[in-house]
Protein backbone atom coordinates (compact mmCIF):
# COMPACT_ATOMS: atom_id res chain seq x y z
CA UNK A 1 0.00 0.00 0.00
CA UNK A 2 1.48 3.31 -1.06
CA UNK A 3 -0.32 5.35 1.55
CA UNK A 4 0.94 3.21 4.36
CA UNK A 5 1.33 5.04 7.67
CA UNK A 6 3.17 3.32 10.47
CA UNK A 7 0.60 2.34 13.09
CA UNK A 8 2.61 4.07 15.78
CA UNK A 9 1.79 7.41 14.11
CA UNK A 10 -1.90 7.13 13.32
CA UNK A 11 -4.36 9.58 14.91
CA UNK A 12 -6.35 6.92 16.75
CA UNK A 13 -9.46 8.17 18.49
CA UNK A 14 -12.08 10.77 17.75
CA UNK A 15 -12.00 14.37 18.85
CA UNK A 16 -15.64 14.59 17.92
CA UNK A 17 -18.17 13.66 20.58
CA UNK A 18 -21.92 13.66 20.80
CA UNK A 19 -23.07 17.17 21.62
CA UNK A 20 -25.45 16.38 24.44
CA UNK A 21 -26.61 18.88 26.99
CA UNK A 22 -24.81 18.06 30.22
CA UNK A 23 -26.98 16.31 32.74
CA UNK A 24 -27.93 18.83 35.40
CA UNK A 25 -27.69 18.55 39.12
CA UNK A 26 -30.07 21.01 40.76
CA UNK A 27 -29.12 22.19 44.20
CA UNK A 28 -31.20 24.47 46.42
CA UNK A 29 -29.61 26.22 49.36
CA UNK A 30 -32.06 27.17 52.08
CA UNK A 31 -30.16 29.76 54.07
CA UNK A 32 -31.02 31.14 57.45
CA UNK A 33 -30.61 34.92 57.31
CA UNK A 34 -32.57 35.69 60.46
CA UNK A 35 -31.47 38.34 62.93
CA UNK A 36 -29.41 35.88 64.97
CA UNK A 37 -27.14 35.39 61.96
CA UNK A 38 -26.09 39.02 61.93
CA UNK A 39 -22.47 39.93 62.38
CA UNK A 40 -19.80 37.27 61.93
CA UNK A 41 -22.14 34.34 61.06
CA UNK A 42 -23.72 36.08 58.03
CA UNK A 43 -20.29 37.22 56.94
CA UNK A 44 -19.01 33.67 57.15
CA UNK A 45 -22.08 32.41 55.33
CA UNK A 46 -21.44 34.89 52.50
CA UNK A 47 -17.83 33.79 52.35
CA UNK A 48 -19.00 30.19 52.41
CA UNK A 49 -21.25 30.74 49.39
CA UNK A 50 -18.39 32.38 47.51
CA UNK A 51 -16.19 29.42 48.42
CA UNK A 52 -18.96 27.09 47.27
CA UNK A 53 -19.05 28.82 43.88
CA UNK A 54 -15.27 28.86 43.52
CA UNK A 55 -14.91 25.23 44.50
CA UNK A 56 -17.54 24.25 41.93
CA UNK A 57 -15.87 26.42 39.29
CA UNK A 58 -12.60 24.56 39.84
CA UNK A 59 -14.30 21.35 38.72
CA UNK A 60 -15.04 21.47 34.98
CA UNK A 61 -17.86 18.94 35.14
CA UNK A 62 -19.50 20.45 38.20
CA UNK A 63 -19.31 23.84 36.50
CA UNK A 64 -21.38 22.51 33.64
CA UNK A 65 -23.72 20.33 35.64
CA UNK A 66 -24.56 21.89 38.95
CA UNK A 67 -27.34 24.47 39.06
CA UNK A 68 -27.74 26.48 42.23
CA UNK A 69 -30.77 28.29 43.59
CA UNK A 70 -30.94 30.14 46.88
CA UNK A 71 -33.88 30.67 49.21
CA UNK A 72 -33.22 32.84 52.24
CA UNK A 73 -35.36 32.98 55.32
CA UNK A 74 -36.26 35.70 57.43
CA UNK A 75 -38.45 36.34 55.62
CA UNK A 76 -38.64 33.40 53.16
CA UNK A 77 -37.85 34.63 49.67
CA UNK A 78 -36.33 33.37 46.44
CA UNK A 79 -32.97 35.08 46.51
CA UNK A 80 -31.67 33.52 43.29
CA UNK A 81 -33.38 31.10 40.88
CA UNK A 82 -31.50 28.17 39.29
CA UNK A 83 -28.31 29.11 37.47
CA UNK A 84 -25.35 27.07 36.34
CA UNK A 85 -22.31 27.86 38.43
CA UNK A 86 -20.71 30.26 35.98
CA UNK A 87 -23.93 32.30 35.85
CA UNK A 88 -24.43 32.18 39.57
CA UNK A 89 -23.63 35.57 41.12
CA UNK A 90 -24.84 35.53 44.70
CA UNK A 91 -25.64 38.84 46.35
CA UNK A 92 -24.24 39.63 49.75
CA UNK A 93 -26.83 38.41 52.21
CA UNK A 94 -27.86 40.49 55.16
CA UNK A 95 -29.40 39.19 58.36
CA UNK A 96 -32.73 40.37 59.71
CA UNK A 97 -36.14 39.11 60.80
CA UNK A 98 -37.31 35.83 62.24
CA UNK A 99 -36.76 32.21 61.09
CA UNK A 100 -39.65 30.96 58.88
CA UNK A 101 -37.87 27.70 58.13
CA UNK A 102 -41.03 25.77 57.27
CA UNK A 103 -42.04 28.23 54.56
CA UNK A 104 -38.51 28.17 53.11
CA UNK A 105 -38.47 24.36 52.94
CA UNK A 106 -41.85 24.30 51.15
CA UNK A 107 -40.53 26.89 48.71
CA UNK A 108 -37.37 24.83 48.09
CA UNK A 109 -39.35 21.67 47.38
CA UNK A 110 -41.55 23.62 44.94
CA UNK A 111 -38.44 24.87 43.16
CA UNK A 112 -36.93 21.43 42.53
CA UNK A 113 -40.26 20.00 41.43
CA UNK A 114 -40.66 22.73 38.83
CA UNK A 115 -37.03 22.45 37.74
CA UNK A 116 -37.32 18.72 37.07
CA UNK A 117 -40.33 19.39 34.87
CA UNK A 118 -38.30 22.00 32.96
CA UNK A 119 -35.54 19.42 32.37
CA UNK A 120 -38.03 16.83 31.20
CA UNK A 121 -39.62 19.29 28.78
CA UNK A 122 -36.19 20.18 27.37
CA UNK A 123 -34.97 16.56 27.16
CA UNK A 124 -32.14 17.17 29.60
CA UNK A 125 -30.98 14.35 31.83
CA UNK A 126 -30.62 15.17 35.49
CA UNK A 127 -29.40 13.97 38.81
CA UNK A 128 -31.38 13.74 41.98
CA UNK A 129 -31.90 17.28 43.28
CA UNK A 130 -30.32 18.30 46.54
CA UNK A 131 -31.95 20.56 49.07
CA UNK A 132 -29.53 21.81 51.67
CA UNK A 133 -30.79 23.62 54.72
CA UNK A 134 -28.29 25.68 56.68
CA UNK A 135 -29.45 27.26 59.92
CA UNK A 136 -28.19 28.52 63.24
CA UNK A 137 -31.52 28.60 65.03
CA UNK A 138 -35.04 27.27 65.47
CA UNK A 139 -38.01 27.72 63.13
CA UNK A 140 -40.37 30.52 64.13
CA UNK A 141 -43.19 29.32 61.89
CA UNK A 142 -45.12 26.06 61.75
CA UNK A 143 -42.65 23.57 60.32
CA UNK A 144 -44.49 20.25 60.70
CA UNK A 145 -46.13 20.49 57.26
CA UNK A 146 -42.73 21.10 55.70
CA UNK A 147 -41.27 18.17 57.64
CA UNK A 148 -44.02 15.92 56.24
CA UNK A 149 -43.22 17.14 52.70
CA UNK A 150 -39.55 16.32 53.24
CA UNK A 151 -40.40 12.81 54.42
CA UNK A 152 -42.74 12.24 51.49
CA UNK A 153 -40.19 13.55 48.97
CA UNK A 154 -37.40 11.44 50.40
CA UNK A 155 -39.60 8.33 50.37
CA UNK A 156 -40.45 8.97 46.72
CA UNK A 157 -36.78 9.63 45.89
CA UNK A 158 -37.79 13.06 44.60
CA UNK A 159 -34.85 14.82 46.21
CA UNK A 160 -32.21 14.43 48.87
CA UNK A 161 -32.62 16.73 51.85
CA UNK A 162 -29.71 17.61 54.11
CA UNK A 163 -29.88 19.73 57.23
CA UNK A 164 -26.69 21.41 58.30
CA UNK A 165 -26.61 23.11 61.67
CA UNK A 166 -24.27 25.91 62.51
CA UNK A 167 -23.24 26.40 66.12
CA UNK A 168 -26.44 27.08 68.12
CA UNK A 169 -28.89 25.42 65.70
CA UNK A 170 -31.80 23.49 67.21
CA UNK A 171 -30.71 19.98 66.32
CA UNK A 172 -33.77 18.44 67.97
CA UNK A 173 -36.12 20.08 65.47
CA UNK A 174 -33.71 19.51 62.57
CA UNK A 175 -33.85 15.81 63.41
CA UNK A 176 -37.62 15.90 63.08
CA UNK A 177 -37.47 17.69 59.74
CA UNK A 178 -34.69 15.79 58.02
CA UNK A 179 -34.89 12.06 57.34
CA UNK A 180 -31.10 11.98 57.47
CA UNK A 181 -29.39 12.97 60.68
CA UNK A 182 -28.61 16.68 60.67
CA UNK A 183 -24.94 17.45 60.59
CA UNK A 184 -22.93 20.06 62.36
CA UNK A 185 -20.74 21.98 60.00
CA UNK A 186 -17.05 22.26 60.75
CA UNK A 187 -15.92 25.55 59.29
CA UNK A 188 -17.36 25.91 55.78
CA UNK A 189 -15.82 22.99 53.95
CA UNK A 190 -18.02 23.03 50.89
CA UNK A 191 -15.59 21.28 48.59
CA UNK A 192 -15.52 18.24 50.84
CA UNK A 193 -19.25 18.57 51.27
CA UNK A 194 -19.80 18.57 47.50
CA UNK A 195 -17.50 15.63 46.87
CA UNK A 196 -19.27 13.72 49.58
CA UNK A 197 -22.71 14.52 48.18
CA UNK A 198 -21.92 13.59 44.60
CA UNK A 199 -20.28 10.33 45.58
CA UNK A 200 -23.17 9.51 47.89
CA UNK A 201 -25.70 10.12 45.15
CA UNK A 202 -24.45 7.20 43.15
CA UNK A 203 -26.60 5.10 45.33
CA UNK A 204 -27.41 1.53 44.78
CA UNK A 205 -30.81 0.92 43.33
CA UNK A 206 -33.41 0.70 46.03
CA UNK A 207 -34.78 -2.40 44.38
CA UNK A 208 -31.87 -4.43 45.72
CA UNK A 209 -32.89 -7.05 48.21
CA UNK A 210 -32.21 -5.85 51.73
CA UNK A 211 -30.77 -2.61 50.50
CA UNK A 212 -30.49 0.70 52.24
CA UNK A 213 -29.21 3.95 50.87
CA UNK A 214 -25.46 4.10 51.26
CA UNK A 215 -24.06 7.45 52.21
CA UNK A 216 -20.38 7.93 52.64
CA UNK A 217 -19.26 9.03 56.08
CA UNK A 218 -19.25 12.86 56.12
CA UNK A 219 -15.61 12.92 57.02
CA UNK A 220 -13.68 16.14 57.19
CA UNK A 221 -16.40 18.76 57.04
CA UNK A 222 -18.63 17.75 59.90
CA UNK A 223 -18.55 17.48 63.66
CA UNK A 224 -21.02 14.68 64.07
CA UNK B 1 -11.58 -13.19 7.77
CA UNK B 2 -11.20 -13.57 11.46
CA UNK B 3 -12.15 -11.16 14.22
CA UNK B 4 -9.77 -8.42 15.21
CA UNK B 5 -10.63 -7.08 18.64
CA UNK B 6 -9.27 -4.53 21.07
CA UNK B 7 -10.64 -3.31 24.36
CA UNK B 8 -9.54 -1.22 27.30
CA UNK B 9 -10.89 0.24 30.49
CA UNK B 10 -9.64 3.41 32.17
CA UNK B 11 -10.18 4.82 35.62
CA UNK B 12 -12.27 8.00 35.89
CA UNK B 13 -10.82 11.19 37.34
CA UNK B 14 -13.50 11.19 40.05
CA UNK B 15 -12.34 7.73 41.12
CA UNK B 16 -8.72 8.86 41.14
CA UNK B 17 -9.68 11.82 43.33
CA UNK B 18 -11.55 9.71 45.83
CA UNK B 19 -8.75 7.13 45.91
CA UNK B 20 -10.86 4.38 44.36
CA UNK B 21 -9.78 1.80 41.82
CA UNK B 22 -11.29 1.36 38.35
CA UNK B 23 -14.57 -0.44 38.89
CA UNK B 24 -15.24 -1.21 35.24
CA UNK B 25 -14.16 -4.58 33.94
CA UNK B 26 -13.87 -6.07 30.47
CA UNK B 27 -13.09 -9.55 29.18
CA UNK B 28 -13.11 -10.77 25.61
CA UNK B 29 -11.99 -13.80 23.65
CA UNK B 30 -11.98 -15.11 20.13
CA UNK B 31 -12.64 -18.83 19.98
CA UNK B 32 -12.02 -21.07 17.00
CA UNK B 33 -14.86 -23.53 16.57
CA UNK B 34 -15.67 -26.16 13.94
CA UNK B 35 -18.09 -23.61 12.43
CA UNK B 36 -15.68 -20.73 12.36
CA UNK B 37 -14.66 -18.06 14.79
CA UNK B 38 -16.83 -16.99 17.69
CA UNK B 39 -16.40 -13.57 19.26
CA UNK B 40 -17.19 -13.30 22.97
CA UNK B 41 -17.10 -10.11 25.01
CA UNK B 42 -18.45 -8.94 28.33
CA UNK B 43 -18.22 -5.55 30.03
CA UNK B 44 -19.43 -4.57 33.48
CA UNK B 45 -19.61 -1.31 35.39
CA UNK B 46 -19.44 -1.70 39.16
CA UNK B 47 -21.82 0.66 40.97
CA UNK B 48 -20.06 3.69 42.40
CA UNK B 49 -21.68 3.24 45.77
CA UNK B 50 -21.06 -0.49 46.08
CA UNK B 51 -18.22 -1.56 48.37
CA UNK B 52 -17.18 -4.51 46.20
CA UNK B 53 -17.95 -2.97 42.80
CA UNK B 54 -14.56 -3.80 41.31
CA UNK B 55 -14.65 -7.41 42.48
CA UNK B 56 -18.19 -7.82 41.18
CA UNK B 57 -17.50 -6.47 37.71
CA UNK B 58 -14.32 -8.51 37.44
CA UNK B 59 -16.06 -11.71 38.49
CA UNK B 60 -18.97 -11.14 36.11
CA UNK B 61 -16.84 -10.47 33.05
CA UNK B 62 -14.36 -13.30 33.66
CA UNK B 63 -16.97 -15.91 34.43
CA UNK B 64 -19.18 -14.88 31.51
CA UNK B 65 -16.36 -15.19 29.01
CA UNK B 66 -15.28 -18.51 30.52
CA UNK B 67 -18.77 -20.00 30.29
CA UNK B 68 -19.35 -18.70 26.77
CA UNK B 69 -15.94 -19.93 25.61
CA UNK B 70 -16.93 -23.46 26.60
CA UNK B 71 -20.07 -23.13 24.48
CA UNK B 72 -18.09 -21.72 21.57
CA UNK B 73 -15.59 -24.58 21.40
CA UNK B 74 -18.44 -26.90 20.40
CA UNK B 75 -19.94 -24.29 18.03
CA UNK B 76 -22.98 -24.33 20.32
CA UNK B 77 -25.71 -21.87 19.41
CA UNK B 78 -26.33 -19.91 22.61
CA UNK B 79 -30.01 -19.22 23.27
CA UNK B 80 -31.89 -16.89 25.62
CA UNK B 81 -32.22 -19.63 28.23
CA UNK B 82 -28.45 -20.09 28.35
CA UNK B 83 -27.96 -16.40 29.05
CA UNK B 84 -30.60 -16.49 31.78
CA UNK B 85 -28.86 -19.51 33.33
CA UNK B 86 -25.57 -17.66 33.11
CA UNK B 87 -27.09 -14.64 34.84
CA UNK B 88 -28.43 -16.95 37.57
CA UNK B 89 -24.99 -18.46 38.07
CA UNK B 90 -23.48 -14.99 38.32
CA UNK B 91 -26.17 -13.92 40.78
CA UNK B 92 -25.55 -16.98 42.95
CA UNK B 93 -21.81 -16.47 42.87
CA UNK B 94 -22.12 -12.80 43.86
CA UNK B 95 -24.52 -13.83 46.60
CA UNK B 96 -21.97 -16.34 47.92
CA UNK B 97 -19.26 -13.68 47.89
CA UNK B 98 -21.52 -11.26 49.75
CA UNK B 99 -22.29 -13.88 52.39
CA UNK B 100 -18.58 -14.64 52.71
CA UNK B 101 -17.73 -11.05 53.58
CA UNK B 102 -20.98 -10.61 55.53
CA UNK B 103 -22.22 -7.81 53.30
CA UNK B 104 -25.50 -6.85 51.67
CA UNK B 105 -25.75 -8.20 48.12
CA UNK B 106 -26.04 -4.68 46.70
CA UNK B 107 -22.40 -4.08 47.70
CA UNK B 108 -21.74 -6.28 44.64
CA UNK B 109 -23.90 -4.24 42.25
CA UNK B 110 -22.68 -4.08 38.67
CA UNK B 111 -24.07 -3.89 35.15
CA UNK B 112 -23.84 -6.71 32.62
CA UNK B 113 -23.29 -6.25 28.87
CA UNK B 114 -22.08 -8.74 26.34
CA UNK B 115 -22.22 -10.56 23.06
CA UNK B 116 -21.63 -13.99 21.55
CA UNK B 117 -21.22 -13.64 17.80
CA UNK B 118 -21.06 -16.58 15.42
CA UNK B 119 -20.91 -16.55 11.65
CA UNK B 120 -24.57 -16.11 10.84
CA UNK B 121 -26.08 -15.23 14.15
CA UNK B 122 -25.35 -13.32 17.27
CA UNK B 123 -26.83 -13.04 20.73
CA UNK B 124 -26.58 -9.86 22.82
CA UNK B 125 -27.46 -9.35 26.47
CA UNK B 126 -27.59 -6.43 28.85
CA UNK B 127 -28.62 -5.36 32.36
CA UNK B 128 -28.25 -1.69 33.26
CA UNK B 129 -26.64 1.21 31.45
CA UNK B 130 -23.86 1.36 28.89
CA UNK B 131 -24.51 0.16 25.34
CA UNK B 132 -23.71 -2.38 22.68
CA UNK B 133 -23.45 -0.92 19.21
CA UNK B 134 -23.28 -2.85 15.94
CA UNK B 135 -22.54 -1.98 12.38
CA UNK B 136 -25.84 -2.22 10.49
CA UNK B 137 -24.47 -3.67 7.23
CA UNK B 138 -24.38 -0.27 5.54
CA UNK B 139 -21.42 1.24 7.34
CA UNK B 140 -23.34 2.95 10.06
CA UNK B 141 -23.56 2.12 13.77
CA UNK B 142 -26.73 1.46 15.67
CA UNK B 143 -27.33 0.52 19.32
CA UNK B 144 -28.72 -2.91 20.04
CA UNK B 145 -30.68 -1.23 22.86
CA UNK B 146 -30.93 2.30 24.06
CA UNK B 147 -29.33 2.44 27.52
CA UNK B 148 -31.53 1.87 30.51
CA UNK B 149 -31.21 4.68 33.01
CA UNK B 150 -33.64 5.47 35.77
CA UNK B 151 -35.18 8.88 36.29
CA UNK B 152 -31.82 10.21 37.35
CA UNK B 153 -28.64 10.15 35.27
CA UNK B 154 -26.73 8.22 37.88
CA UNK B 155 -29.25 5.51 38.61
CA UNK B 156 -29.63 2.29 36.70
CA UNK B 157 -30.34 -1.39 37.20
CA UNK B 158 -27.85 -4.04 38.25
CA UNK B 159 -27.38 -7.77 37.94
CA UNK B 160 -28.01 -8.37 41.66
CA UNK B 161 -31.21 -6.28 41.76
CA UNK B 162 -33.58 -9.19 41.34
CA UNK B 163 -32.95 -12.93 40.78
CA UNK B 164 -35.81 -13.09 38.28
CA UNK B 165 -33.96 -10.55 36.09
CA UNK B 166 -36.84 -8.31 34.98
CA UNK B 167 -34.25 -5.93 33.49
CA UNK B 168 -32.25 -8.50 31.55
CA UNK B 169 -32.50 -7.83 27.84
CA UNK B 170 -31.53 -10.53 25.37
CA UNK B 171 -31.81 -10.53 21.61
CA UNK B 172 -30.68 -12.84 18.84
CA UNK B 173 -29.94 -11.46 15.38
CA UNK B 174 -29.70 -13.88 12.46
CA UNK B 175 -27.13 -11.78 10.66
CA UNK B 176 -23.46 -11.63 9.86
CA UNK B 177 -22.39 -9.00 12.34
CA UNK B 178 -19.28 -7.34 10.89
CA UNK B 179 -18.47 -4.89 13.63
CA UNK B 180 -19.44 -4.44 17.22
CA UNK B 181 -18.57 -2.05 20.02
CA UNK B 182 -19.41 -2.23 23.71
CA UNK B 183 -19.01 0.65 26.12
CA UNK B 184 -19.93 1.45 29.70
CA UNK B 185 -21.85 4.39 31.10
CA UNK B 186 -18.73 6.60 31.31
CA UNK B 187 -18.71 6.99 27.51
CA UNK B 188 -22.45 7.06 26.97
CA UNK B 189 -22.79 10.83 26.81
CA UNK B 190 -19.88 11.08 24.36
CA UNK B 191 -21.07 8.42 21.92
CA UNK B 192 -24.85 8.61 22.01
CA UNK B 193 -26.90 11.63 20.96
CA UNK B 194 -29.69 11.68 23.50
CA UNK B 195 -31.86 14.11 21.60
CA UNK B 196 -31.69 12.25 18.27
CA UNK B 197 -31.56 8.84 20.00
CA UNK B 198 -28.70 7.79 17.74
CA UNK B 199 -25.02 6.96 17.69
CA UNK B 200 -22.60 9.83 17.11
CA UNK B 201 -21.05 8.22 14.00
CA UNK B 202 -17.79 10.24 13.86
CA UNK B 203 -16.76 8.72 17.17
CA UNK B 204 -16.36 5.30 15.60
CA UNK B 205 -15.24 6.80 12.29
CA UNK B 206 -11.94 7.67 13.96
CA UNK B 207 -11.48 4.21 15.44
CA UNK B 208 -12.80 1.37 13.30
CA UNK B 209 -11.01 2.23 10.00
CA UNK B 210 -7.66 1.63 11.71
CA UNK B 211 -8.75 -1.63 13.22
CA UNK B 212 -9.96 -2.73 9.76
CA UNK B 213 -6.56 -1.85 8.30
CA UNK B 214 -4.58 -3.72 10.92
CA UNK B 215 -3.06 -6.86 9.50
CA UNK B 216 -0.70 -8.21 12.08
CA UNK B 217 -0.90 -9.01 15.77
CA UNK B 218 1.72 -6.35 16.28
CA UNK B 219 -0.49 -3.70 14.67
CA UNK B 220 -3.47 -4.79 16.75
CA UNK B 221 -1.27 -4.57 19.81
CA UNK B 222 -0.35 -0.99 18.92
CA UNK B 223 -4.03 -0.10 18.56
CA UNK B 224 -4.76 -1.80 21.84
CA UNK B 225 -2.21 0.44 23.51
CA UNK B 226 -3.44 3.55 21.69
CA UNK B 227 -6.98 2.82 22.81
CA UNK B 228 -5.80 2.79 26.42
CA UNK B 229 -4.03 6.12 25.95
CA UNK B 230 -7.10 7.59 24.27
CA UNK B 231 -9.43 6.54 27.08
CA UNK B 232 -7.07 7.90 29.73
CA UNK B 233 -6.34 11.10 27.81
CA UNK B 234 -7.43 14.64 28.63
CA UNK B 235 -9.79 14.79 25.64
CA UNK B 236 -12.01 12.12 27.13
CA UNK B 237 -11.41 13.13 30.74
CA UNK B 238 -12.62 16.66 30.07
CA UNK B 239 -15.98 15.16 29.15
CA UNK B 240 -16.43 12.43 31.73
CA UNK B 241 -15.10 11.81 35.22
CA UNK B 242 -16.40 8.25 35.38
CA UNK B 243 -14.63 4.96 34.72
CA UNK B 244 -14.97 4.02 31.07
CA UNK B 245 -14.60 0.90 28.99
CA UNK B 246 -14.53 0.52 25.24
CA UNK B 247 -14.42 -2.70 23.25
CA UNK B 248 -14.16 -2.77 19.45
CA UNK B 249 -14.17 -5.74 17.07
CA UNK B 250 -14.26 -6.05 13.29
CA UNK B 251 -14.25 -8.77 10.63
CA UNK B 252 -14.98 -9.13 6.92
CA UNK B 253 -15.21 -5.40 6.40
CA UNK B 254 -14.09 -4.53 2.89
Amino acid sequence: MSDYIPFEQIPFGSESFADNPEPRCPCVLLLDTSGSMSGVPIQQLNEGIATFKNELLSDPLATKRVEVAIVTFGPARLESDFHTVSNFFPNQLTASGDTPMGEAITMGIGLVTKRKQDYKNAGIAYYKPWIILITDGSPTDSWRGAAAQVKEGEAGKKFAFFAIGVESANFEILKEISVRDPLKLKGLMFREFFTWLSASMKMVSSKNPGSNINLLPPSGWSDL
Amino acid sequence: MTWRAIGQRAIGTAHVQSGKVCEDALAFQRVTSPDGDVLIACASDGAGSALFAAEASQLVTEKTVKVLCNYAKDAYVVRDVDIIMLAEELYDELNRRAALVNCALNEFSCTFLGCYIQNHQAIFFQIGDGAIVREDGHGSFTPVWWPHNGEYSNTTTFLVDDPSFPNLRITTLDQDIREVAIFTDGLQNLILNTEAVSVHQPFFGALFPWLRKSKTDEEIQILQQKLGEYLSGSLINSRTDDDKTLFLATRNFE
